[in-house]
């Protein structure tokens, strides 16, 4: 039983972390995996990666996360690890108005690169830095709404909101898949024990993943 | 003496003295500290250490004078002599002799304080933000505005006017700090240009340009030499769906001098700087072997983690390096590169590239030299 948490999951969700470099990803994915916030970390490289197993819905849910550097021309690497990916959490600094402007360009990314149901939350990270705020909540609001993404502001540091964020769009993706296995003569999701990441097909990309199989 | 936009700021405050490891970074508890040795180092280490330097001091002669002699005439014993790690207080000297950058600074004399001073990059702000995130544990490059992170700033800042194609890339840092932990800016900038331009070995810039050309062909060659040289690790990588992008990428852009044990970083950057990449290939093939039992168990998020987390005893230089010197990878590193290529046929475009560039660059250095 002890080894339940760790081992044992009716589902796995891969989900990807991108944004412009320093907007506060790694931490976001620190705070949420391993509740740490780490004031002297290092520009990430290529990609990270970690795992959490949390309830969603009733169910146990495993997130697999990848976390991708910032920069533009590691998407050379990184835009790889979009295939597949269930989720995206496309982060930008409240402080910081060109990441938030660069956020139609990641879009475009995903567009290109992943799949094309993809769930998709913009997020407003560093709101702890309250007089540097250079992005109002209601425009990220108001353009989130427009590109049909969920959003929601984070502190990182302060652990505000992150634990929502990420249970937000994992019960979002949950939604899709079980609606997606009523509608599928697949077995239930629910069997799956093993494997790398539940694939949502349908995408011309993925012909030798069915829908909700593992792989 | 430079306008830069980071002098504008006063240095920020000294950060409270912490207990340092003999490289000058933070000590972790419960962590391999990075110096890696727990206890202290006897005598007799202390004596050997002595008559190694005295060796090394006969070898280069007075300021290196009689070095290029000595490598033209006993190459091996050179090779013998930084296979067991360069002296640490002579490192700094002989990177700059075994890469080719000293040549360099002495004939490009002022282009250094040209690029830093008068040149402005459209870089300058990606190259901010990541300064404090470039070994922010250690003293040097602690402090904000120190003079630790004022010198990367610059060495990366002239690099990014120097070669306007290349520019900043995240990674680049973690070189450049890594160098001026063993000397000057303008020394760390000519190493830099050595090591990217390719004084003595392949250039290696194709890991920072556009597409990362080099990293995503370094990954293939290494992707195929693991299977080649652990066929049993090679399929369970295939079943776990593993592949070295997912760990292997860093050893690549920043020559293992971003997340491992700086003792063995600079082992392995001693014989990197002589002998050229073949060694990242030989050290990470070796980590494989090494861990390999251990691995071929794990599925797959305990084996991403297990690759990028290799134990302490894995990490000792005076284990994996001899294991990483016995494995032999030149002829299908070459082959493999042919290979690749023929996949992508990238061959034209590289050539026109390097000939743009190169352009670029002469603009500098022959406006000095008339």
């Amino acid at each position: 039983m002890a080894r339940r948490a760790d081992e044992e999951y009716d589902y796995l969700f891969k989900v990807v972390l991108i944004g412009d470099s320093g907007v506060g990803k790694s931490n976001l994915l620190s705070r949420f995996t391993r509740n740490e916030f780490c004031l002297e970390s290092k520009s990430t490289i290529g990609v990270e990666f970690a795992t959490r197993t949390l309830q969603v819905e009733g169910r146990t849910v495993k997130a697999q996360i990848w976390d991708t550097a910032g920069q533009e021309r590691y998407r050379a690497i990184t835009s790889a690890y979009y295939r597949g990916a269930l989720g995206a959490l496309l982060v930008y600094d409240v402080t910081k108005p060109t990441t938030f402007e660069n956020v139609s360009r990641w879009l475009k990314e995903l567009r290109d690169h992943a799949d094309s149901n993809i769930v998709i939350m913009l997020i407003g990270n560093k709101t702890d830095l309250k007089h540097l705020r250079a992005v109002a909540t209601e425009d990220a609001q108001g353009y989130a709404e427009k590109e049909g993404l969920s959003f929601i502001e984070t502190s990182a540091l302060e652990a505000t909101n992150v634990e929502k964020s990420f249970q937000t769009i994992l019960a979002e993706i949950y939604r899709i898949i079980s609606k997606k296995s009523l509608s599928s003569d697949e077995p239930g999701p629910a069997s799956i024990k093993e494997g790398k990441t539940l694939v949502v097909g349908g995408s011309e990309e993925n012909t030798k993943k069915p829908c909700c199989s593992s792989s | 003496m430079a306008k830069k936009r980071i002098d504008d700021y006063e240095p920020g405050p000294v950060p409270p003295p912490a207990p340092l490891d003999r490289f000058g970074f933070v000590k972790r508890e419960l962590s391999y500290s990075h110096d890696g040795s727990m206890k202290e180092r006897s005598a007799y280490e202390y004596e050997r250490e002595e008559r190694r330097v005295r060796k090394w001091r006969k070898m280069i002669g007075v300021g290196g004078s009689d070095w290029t002699y000595y490598v033209k005439r006993k190459p091996h014993v050179v090779k013998r002599r930084i296979r067991k790690g360069i002296p640490d207080c002579l490192r700094g000297l002989i990177w700059q002799l075994i890469s080719g950058s000293r040549d360099l600074l002495l004939m490009n004399p002022g282009v250094y304080e040209q690029l830093v001073i008068y040149e402005t990059s459209a870089s300058e702000l990606d190259i901010i933000r990541d300064i404090s995130r470039t070994f922010p544990s250690h003293v040097f490059f602690r402090q904000r505005h120190g003079p630790g992170q004022r010198s990367l700033y610059n060495v990366l800042k002239a690099y990014s006017v120097f070669d306007r194609e290349v520019g900043y890339v995240q990674g680049m840092g973690f070189l450049a700090g890594l160098m001026l932990l063993y000397m000057s800016e303008e020394d760390a900038f000519w190493l830099l240009v050595a090591l990217l331009k390719g004084a003595v070995h392949a250039p290696m810039e194709g890991l920072y340009l556009v597409g990362l050309p080099l990293v995503q062909q370094y990954l293939f060659q290494f992707d195929n030499l693991a299977r080649e040289y652990l066929p049993k690790l090679g399929e369970h990588f295939t079943q776990e769906m593993i592949n070295p992008s997912m760990y292997a990428s860093q050893w690549f852009i920043t020559v293992f001098s971003y997340s491992f044990p700086f003792h063995l970083a600079l082992r392995i950057w001693d014989v990197f700087l002589y002998e050229g990449v073949q060694i990242v290939f030989k050290v990470g093939l070796a980590l494989l072997k090494y861990c390999h039992d251990d691995l071929i168990k794990l599925p797959f998020e305990k084996l991403i983690y297990a690759l990028r987390n290799f134990p302490e005893d894995a990490m000792d230089p005076d284990t994996l390096l001899p294991m990483a010197y016995s494995i032999k990878v030149s002829k299908r590193l070459e082959e493999l590169k042919q290979d690749y290529e023929k996949k992508n046929q990238k061959l034209v475009q590289s050539t026109e590239f390097n000939e743009k560039q190169q352009q670029s660059q002469e603009r500098f250095l022959s406006s000095k030299r008339s």
